[in-house]
């Protein structure tokens, strides 16, 4: 026979009495089955039965979605291993850090993977809403899974914030100093809203034991639920976007036009787009297994990927926060850099006013743009307006990034970082 | 050599067979070993409490035919003439801390009462107190270990 | 649908699950692979080889590998050197190759009180070799250079007449010499010109701190501080001092440790109690009890110390009270009376003095010297400053102040320094207000001391 050994393995316990107890249906082996698979078991469920072959077109979606979600799971998985030994207290938060370090059991490497798992998501919910917007999936009927989008994109900026104060090192303290101080320009509510966040005036302990709160249970609960509802609406709005929609087809029954006492199963019921909608069978596939082996290699990828950085780069860990000595520049979290430029030429300006149009022309983008053609298409002819605009806003954005990274040293002034050390440093 | 597949999908080619299978047996070890690392990650390499092995003084700390209690160890250092023995002042009933008494020794929180030799003389308690294992270290320490329990007849002699 | 069959990712699969796998064993080797046990395998394997008893071969093969540490909850650190460095305790391990050797003159500062970073500063916490011995970025406090290391002894004790670190007394010395307090607060004592010192030794490495008293611009740019003239000596010993004003406290046990009596405890002790009424030093003071110049030649310390305790015992017919000193002040004492057998003591027994020779103290109490140079010579530059570029002298200060002028323009000092050109940034050395910070008895006699220094008329006939 020629089946693999592993999946004989699987086959044969699926058939004992245990296993049918739990895996209900087994490793499929009829098109029914790979149905009945999907649909009965609770991690795939979330999946439909068939999925568009289009969606599966690894160069349409660069399954950034995906990864970001790994991400996050490796998080999770990483960041709980994480706080059976972190204690947000001023006194011990440092000690700990090293000690993951020194003396605990693959500790460096699980505390490598949180920091450039979590950077990498970052970046990578970053590269999604970019191909979101290219391929033009959040026009209708995806206006409200985009807002949910852009709602995750700040969760996922709020728990790399939170995050980055936990170790209370300098560059924890100084980074978290500057991101709240650039919060305080907000008019009207922003210096209370840094007050609730810092639970005070300054960043100590209060404000630390603020941070954890939200790092570990409030944004990410928040996160896990808009996750859960994004992944519903892109199976309610009919799956991935995708060339040539037929839109937003409504088929309705209008009950009461139906003469009879009949009760209507939930197809029936239901309004709306689904995959079933104006397709050819041939455009149809099943999940099991052309989706889900797709996506058991791109998890392996991610794994490998944030394995290979964690063993092989150390994150930073710099001396004990020190009130008393800000590093010279003090500089915010990458993806803050852009703003902490901005706020050099104006605060209210840079730091309030351009910031807040942007997130609000994000979040409102879906319903002012009309048009509706140009889904489904990496840089559609038709949008070339809205594309231009969109990558002009993402290359200022990179390029203010860049230069708080790269070109900004002491007092934020201009340095040219081949030529000059990073920052001054404490004279040793 | 390289047989084409059938429409069967049980069916897979030999070079299919092989990818797959190693390509399974990988991701499932590495699976296991990650978990096992999470555990043994969990597991703690060294603890912030007061060691077990720890230093009592020298010997000339402790006067001739004295008990004396060390309170964070607890633990009584009994030093007779040149010999050194170190008693848990642990009452093996419920462990609260047994006192000194004049003979002997008594726990104030059931009564029970222990000789000299830390055997049970009566109240609730199930068995003497327990012996820790003492020897000099190489600096001229007495050095007691609670983590050996030896017989009461065992003495460090000086 | 053949092109969209997942056969085609097989490979891909099994690249990927051998690349996860493989990373995982690499990622366990370097955990489990650490530095430190080498070097326990290495003791174990010499005490092994040592053993010359079944009972020691016994023991040494039931030595575990494992982190080991030394918790120091009062002094807020943990260390775990010993987790290379096994040996520490171990006489017989004189003279082995580092990790391995015997730590000496461990006796007074037991190990599992102490620990090793208190001393030799370096990152407790870390077990591989660079990064514990601190040498590394990110971290504040290196291992100290064996040379400096009485440095680390001032934490606790007095500088001054401490036997065990006489680089330390030195370095104290020549900082008390050279009028340092001018311009720099140690201990709530000093001047504003420069910064204040109490935690200078924490932030500063040995390198930087000599750079800094020979060419003070060199590292920290736009200072006032002249460049300072030492002997290699004297400078290797106030950097010393400076290591040693870390800032640390010594909470608890290592406080009541610290009142290991130096000479100087006692000679304050001598002083307070009012010794000098019955007893006389270098011919000053009461004629009633002997002189105690040489009691340290005359009597050995059991007997001193019994004689503090009860005087009546060790004199019979004394009339010298018992006056219930504790064992610390006993010990105190007789080390005091001990030293005055070592060295000519400058008393500064204030009642005996005059208040020109009071005012000498008060002059070097508040590091006059630091600016107005030694004796009040002059001579420190103070570049572009009217006064010849230089921070003026007080030699002739009793020729151009009255005595109640001079107190006040010591009490209120001088900010702004007259420039010589007005085109050249301003004289960076400027004159602290003392007001609140010198007391007015000593205001006194620092004024007459300062209108004594004024040269006997020269020979007119010359």
């Amino acid at each position: 026979m020629n089946t693999p050994l592993p999946k004989r393995i699987w086959q044969w316990f699926t058939r004992t009495r245990v296993g049918r107890s739990i895996f209900r249906i087994g490793l499929p082996e009829s098109n029914l089955e790979r149905s009945q698979v999907m649909v009965s078991s609770f991690l795939l469920h979330v999946q439909p039965a068939k999925v568009n072959r289009h969606s599966l077109r690894a160069s349409y979606s660069l399954g950034l979605g995906l990864i970001s979600l790994y991400l996050f799971l490796i998080l999770i998985v990483t960041g709980v291993l994480l706080m059976f030994y972190y204690v947000p207290s001023t006194e011990k938060a440092y000690d700990i850090m090293k000690d993951l370090q020194y003396v605990v059991s693959a500790g460096l490497v699980i505390r490598n993977m949180h920091r450039w798992a979590a950077h990498l998501m970052v970046l990578f919910v970053l590269l999604h809403m970019c191909r979101v917007y290219y391929t033009g999936a959040y026009k209708r009927p995806r206006e409200f899974n985009w807002m949910i989008g852009v709602g995750l994109f700040l969760l996922t900026l709020g728990l790399s914030f939170t995050g980055y104060l936990l170790p209370w090192d300098q560059l924890a303290f100084w980074a978290i100093t500057v991101g709240t101080n650039i919060a305080g320009y907000a008019p009207v509510i922003g210096l209370k809203i840094k007050y609730l966040l810092l639970g005070g005036n300054v960043v100590g302990q209060e404000a630390l034991t603020r941070f954890y709160a939200l790092h570990v249970i409030v944004l990410p609960a928040a996160a896990l639920l808009m996750v859960a509802v994004h992944l519903w609406r892109v199976r309610k709005d009919g799956g991935l976007s995708r060339p040539d929609e037929p839109g937003d087809i409504v088929q309705q029954v209008e009950l009461k036009q139906l003469p009879t006492n009949k009760t209507y199963g939930l197809m029936e019921l239901a309004r709306g787009t689904t995959p079933q909608v104006g397709q050819n069978p041939e455009d149809e596939v099943f999940s099991w297994p052309h989706l889900v082996f797709r996506e058991l290699l791109l998890f392996l990828l991610v794994a490998a990927v944030v394995l290979f950085l964690s063993i092989f780069w150390n994150a930073p860990l710099e001396e004990l926060a020190n009130p008393i000595h800000p590093p010279n520049p003090a500089k915010a979290p990458w993806y803050f850099l852009g703003l902490q430029e901005l706020v050099s030429y104006s605060a209210f300006w840079g730091g309030v006013v351009v910031p807040g149009l942007l997130v609000t022309a994000l979040m409102l983008l879906p319903y002012l743009d009309r048009q509706r053609q140009g889904v489904g298409r990496w840089f559609a002819r038709e949008r070339v307006v809205a594309n231009t605009i969109f990558t002009v806003c993402l290359l200022t954005a990179i390029v203010l990034t860049i230069i708080g990274t790269l070109f900004r040293g002491p007092n934020w002034g201009w340095v040219v970082p081949w030529e000059q050390p990073p920052a001054i440093t404490e004279g040793h | 050599m390289n047989h084409t597949p059938s429409e069967n999908k049980n069916e897979v080619s030999r070079r299919n067979f092989l990818q797959l299978t190693l390509g399974w047996l990988a991701s499932t070890f590495a699976v296991v070993a990650a978990s096992a690392g999470a555990v043994r990650f969990l597991v703690p390499n060294v603890l912030y409490e007061p060691s077990l092995r720890f230093k009592a003084g020298r010997p000339d700390d402790y006067p001739d035919g004295s008990v004396t209690f060390l309170e964070a160890e607890r633990v009584f250092l009994v030093r007779q003439g040149n010999t050194f023995r170190c008693l848990s002042a642990i009452c093996t009933h419920l462990g609260c801390t047994v006192n000194r008494a004049e003979h002997g020794y008594h726990c104030p929180c059931h009564g029970s009462v222990f000789n000299d030799q830390g055997g049970v003389v009566s109240g609730p308690a199930p068995r003497g107190l327990d012996w820790f294992q003492i020897t000099l270290s190489k600096d001229n320490r007495l050095l007691v270990d609670k983590n050996q329990r030896v017989a009461a007849d065992k003495y460090l002699v000086l | 649908m053949n092109d969209l069959s997942v056969r085609k990712f097989y490979a891909w699969f099994t690249m990927l699950g051998l690349l996860v796998g493989v990373l995982v064993v690499i990622g366990y080797y370097r955990d489990e692979y650490r530095e430190w046990k080498n070097y326990q395998h290495k003791y174990i394997q010499e005490e092994i080889r040592r053993a010359s008893t079944p009972q020691q071969l016994a023991l040494a093969k039931q030595i575990p590998v494992q982190i080991r540490q030394i918790l120091l909850p009062d002094l807020n650190r943990v260390d775990r050197c010993t987790t290379c460095h096994l040996a520490v305790e171990d006489p017989s391990y004189g003279g082995y190759p580092q990790p391995l050797a015997y730590h000496p003159l461990h006796e007074q500062h037991p190990f599992d009180r102490f620990g090793c970073t208190i001393c030799h500063r370096g990152q407790g916490r870390a077990t591989t070799d660079a990064d514990a011995h601190g040498n590394v970025p990110h971290w504040d406090q290196p291992m100290l250079p064996l040379q400096y290391i009485q440095a680390s002894c001032g934490q606790c004790h007095e500088a001054a007449d401490n036997p065990a670190a006489p680089e330390l007394a030195r370095g104290q010395q020549v900082f008390e010499d050279s009028g340092c307090r001018g311009c720099h607060k140690l201990n709530g004592i000093g001047g504003v010109v420069g910064p204040e010192l109490d935690k200078v030794g924490a932030r500063r490495s040995p390198e930087w701190l000599k750079k800094h008293f020979l060419a003070p611009a060199s590292v920290t740019p736009g200072s006032a501080m002249p460049p300072q003239k030492f002997s290699e000596t004297n400078l290797e010993a106030i950097i010393l001092f400076m290591l040693s004003q870390t800032g640390e406290s010594a909470p608890g046990y290592y406080a009541s440790m610290k009142v290991i009596p130096s000479a100087s405890e006692g000679q304050r002790l001598f002083q307070q109690k009012g010794c000098i009424g019955c007893h006389s030093i270098g011919g000053q003071g009461g004629k009633i009890g002997p002189a105690l110049d040489d009691v340290g030649l005359r009597r050995p310390v059991e007997w001193m110390m019994q004689h503090f305790r009860d005087p009546q015992a060790v004199t019979p017919g004394t009339v010298m009270p018992r006056f219930g000193f504790t064992e610390t002040e006993a010990r105190a004492l007789t080390d005091f009376l001990m030293h005055l057998r070592d060295q000519k003591v400058a008393l500064s027994l204030p009642s005996l003095m005059s208040p020109g020779e009071r005012g000498r103290e008060v002059f070097r109490k508040y590091g006059c010297a630091g600016c107005h140079g030694a004796d009040g010579k002059g001579g420190v530059p103070n570049p572009n400053a009217k006064t010849a570029e230089q921070v003026p002298g007080l030699i002739y200060v009793a020729d151009g102040y009255t005595k109640d002028e001079l107190k006040k323009r010591i009490l209120n000092g001088q900010r702004e320094i007259t420039a010589l050109d007005p085109k050249r940034p301003p004289p960076p050395l400027f004159m602290a207000a003392w007001a609140g910070i010198i007391k007015d008895s000593e205001l006194d006699d620092l004024v007459a001391y300062l209108f004594s220094l004024k040269p006997k008329e020269e020979n007119p006939g010359f």
